[in-house]
């Protein structure tokens, strides 16, 4: 994983922030990690210890992206990693399908765009083309609550955010992603991605890939 | 919402779903012709009725009524639209109804189509669906609704008679539709 800048400067309404991809447990470890990544009435972030973003960072292939102040504050966070062992979309082949486990922002730094800079800086590194990317999204996870949204304007949210990097909303029966209608998966395929492994994908999602 | 949607049925088959449109009158045609007369006997119209048909098409756009399709190589092989009020008391509550051809029933069709129209529901703000099916006749609807966790209403005993003259009980069921956390 070369060739592209690691760091952008992103422009909010509530001021300049890094964006820093590919970040390393190394620099992860001298960084501050915002005290709004926590537990709250009916919402606990997806990561609520630094420490959890520094494991990732460590994955194979891994890309852990953040955003920070300039007082070295991670106010946002991405993460893309290989799906874990035994679920069904490492069935594709190895190292073929990628998720995109997390991405928050802190709740004070929420509105500004700084989500759409985290995912366009993930999506921008030359692997992407070889690879299925995919995220998705549990309503019983998301922060209704503090976006003051419904979980229905939510989804559409998550749509209006992944859309512009090339994902498109995918059907699947995945049990988990079934359990609430307004749960979903959404993904990207790859330039490079073969017609065969297109296939294969299509009846992995409802789970009748022959392996 | 994004269409057409690509889904895989049990065994295999595939299916793509889409809204109806104006050009899909005479395959809308063919296909409740494929619908067992039994099947057709409890619709709320009489789809065999050229003028039925025609008055569905020109309600596309209209606001008040979705109508969805699912279509297997070229063919409409399940049909399903949501009917809203725009005004009054249950303004608030959307009514389902579901078509699919016999070969394609029991391999998730209907389900496919189900999941469609709930999260079209939601997307028109509604808090409530209701579905009524005959028991004893539709089986399959009855499991997919299940599914989607639609409760029982209400069982009208005795309220509908088949074309031999047997009653049967129509069952009424309503799905709640949550938005925020607090609906849970």
């Amino acid at each position: 994983m070369n060739d592209i800048p690691r760091f952008i400067r992103w422009q909010t309404p509530q001021g300049s922030v890094a964006i820093r991809s590919r970040c390393t447990t190394q620099e992860i470890r001298t960084l501050i990690f915002d005290k709004q990544f926590g537990t709250h009435a009916h919402y606990k972030s997806l990561y609520t210890r630094r420490d959890s973003l520094e494991k990732n960072a460590a994955l194979p292939d891994a890309d852990v992206t953040l955003a920070l102040t300039d007082h070295n504050h991670i106010i946002g966070f991405g993460v893309l990693a290989y799906p874990e062992p035994g679920e069904r979309w490492n069935r594709l082949g190895p190292r073929l399908m990628m998720e995109v486990k997390a991405i928050e922002v802190s709740r004070s730094w929420r509105s500004a765009g700084v989500a759409r800079g985290i995912i366009q800086i993930m999506m921008s590194q030359p692997m992407i083309e070889d690879k299925i990317i995919y995220m998705v999204g549990y309503s019983w996870t998301w922060d209704l609550d503090g976006a003051g949204q419904s979980a229905q304007a939510y989804r559409r949210m998550l749509i209006r955010l992944f859309e512009p990097c090339g994902f498109q909303e995918y059907q699947t029966n995945e049990p988990n992603i079934c359990l609430k209608p307004e749960n979903i998966m959404l993904g990207r395929i790859g330039r490079n991605v073969t017609k065969e492994q297109r296939d294969s994908f299509k009846w992995l999602r409802f789970n009748l890939l022959n392996t | 919402m994004r269409y057409p949607k690509e889904v895989v049925l049990k065994e295999g088959r595939e299916a793509v779903i889409r809204p109806l449109q104006k050009d899909d009158e005479a395959s809308l045609r063919r296909f409740y012709a494929g619908i067992p007369e039994g099947d057709r006997w409890f619709m709320r119209h009489d789809v065999m009725d050229p003028g039925v048909i025609a008055k569905w098409m020109d309600e596309i756009d209209k606001d008040k009524v979705f109508s969805i399709i699912a279509l297997s190589e070229e063919r409409i092989v399940g049909h399903a639209t949501l009917h809203m009020r725009k005004f009054g008391s249950t303004r608030h509550i959307g009514r389902f109804r579901l078509m699919v051809l016999p070969e394609f029933r029991y391999i998730r069709l209907g389900t496919w189509l189900l999941l469609d129209l709930i999260q079209l529901a939601m997307d028109k703000g509604l808090s409530e669906v209701r579905s009524d099916f005959v028991v004893g006749i539709e089986e399959a609807a009855i499991e997919a609704a299940h599914k989607f966790d639609f409760f029982e209403k209400a069982v009208l005993k005795d309220y509908v008679k088949d074309q031999q003259g047997n009653h049967h009980d129509l069952l009424i069921m309503i799905k709640r539709l949550h938005k925020r956390w607090g609906d849970y």
